[in-house]
């Protein structure tokens, strides 16, 4: 292992993946559980700016995937192993019941993007301090992002079954 | 003035003078409201047709949509438009207006924005470019002049049948119906 994050972050945590960097950034795998403790680690480490959350419905392997861009505010991105590379920390969840641990209590700014996730993914962070909807006003059987949500045939029972103004009647 | 126009003025004043100050609620949905700004300032300057922007719903008798139209502000569209005092004109603006555009499969957008209020006219494109703004105001005019701009009317009209629609897609809604049926039908007759 060329990174020495990489490798620090592999003698410090147990189950940690790393694979190589795409655009240069380290990809960094994490068990559910090590979430919270390896951003933590992270922020000790200068990682100051949590970019994103994002999250991937892989519905075939029956998971959601969390990912997490991590950078800085004060120091220069260098890409390539041995610099100072942005960080893309992974974590899987299962689909049913899906819950995982909340950031908040390490970055602040991860309260509007958990609640995003959950209104478009309908997945539940554990003690979010706020958990309501954001965006949407409508309740949707199944939250809207999730693969198995049908649009075209929400569009057809939602919005085309609106009948149209009979301006002669 | 146009010397031409005369004998329009001296037949309809109230209606020449709602064409030539249609004031245009600033209200922005969607994307499209990227070409208001240049629309109403120097480069292409609105004002020279008598459109201006106006802060509030209830000094404004043009309403152009800008876009898509997302649940949410189809509320927010409906109690504008209800402010506004008549008469009032109503315009599409871009595809998204007409059948929802790009949008058309979206799980928050709404298709036809004329199921939900009447709408006197569109402008197709996406997006538009600020000149079409001006066309779609100068036939606004050739509406106004033949009557045919008469969508507020239909509102009234058919109000029952367009606050089922938004109760439709809105569920309930936190204000009462404007219109009582009756009421409608009496302002109807009297105003045709």
């Amino acid at each position: 292992m060329t990174n020495p994050l990489g490798t620090r972050l592999d003698a410090t945590f147990k189950g940690v993946e790393l694979r190589s960097g795409v655009d240069g950034r380290l990809a960094v795998v994490v068990p559910r559980e090590a979430i919270v403790p390896v951003l933590t680690f992270l922020k000790e480490d200068g990682y100051d700016y949590l970019q994103l959350i994002s999250c991937v419905d892989w519905i075939d392997r029956g998971e959601f995937e969390l990912v997490y861009l991590l950078s800085f505010y004060t120091e220069e991105v260098v890409g390539g192993d041995g610099g100072k590379q942005e960080v893309l920390l992974k974590a899987t969840v299962p689909r049913e019941q899906a819950s995982a641990p909340t950031a908040t209590s390490v970055f602040a700014i991860a309260e509007p993007h958990e609640r995003e996730i959950h209104e478009l993914y309908g997945i539940h962070f554990e003690g979010h301090p706020r958990l309501t909807p954001l965006f949407l006003d409508r309740n949707y059987e199944i939250p809207p992002f999730r693969k198995d949500f049908d649009t075209k045939q929400y569009v057809a029972d939602v919005f085309d079954r609106v009948p149209p103004i009979d301006e002669e009647g | 003035m146009d010397r031409n126009q005369l004998m329009k003025w001296i037949k309809a004043p109230t209606k020449m003078a709602h064409k030539y100050s249609l004031n245009a609620v600033y209200f922005c949905t969607g994307c499209g409201v990227i070409e208001v700004p240049p629309t109403i300032t120097s480069r292409w300057d609105a004002e020279r047709f008598g459109v201006v922007p106006t802060a509030t719903a209830r000094q404004a008798n043009l309403f152009l949509i800008t876009g898509y139209v997302s649940v949410k502000t189809l509320r927010a569209i409906i109690r504008t438009y209800e402010q506004m005092p008549e008469p009032k004109y109503t315009v599409g603006f871009g595809s998204c207006t007409i059948n929802g555009g790009m949008y058309w499969d979206s799980y928050n957008t709404i298709n036809q924005l004329d199921k939900y209020i009447p709408i006197d006219g569109y402008i197709a494109g996406c997006m538009p470019r600020p000149e079409a703004i001006f066309v779609a105001v100068t036939h606004l005019w050739t509406l106004i002049d033949k009557d045919m701009a008469d969508g507020y009317k239909r509102y009234r009209k058919n109000y029952a049948a367009y606050r089922a629609n938004q109760e439709m897609i809105l569920g309930e809604m936190e204000w009462p119906p404007i219109f009582q049926t009756e009421v409608a039908t009496a302002i109807t007759e009297r105003e045709g």
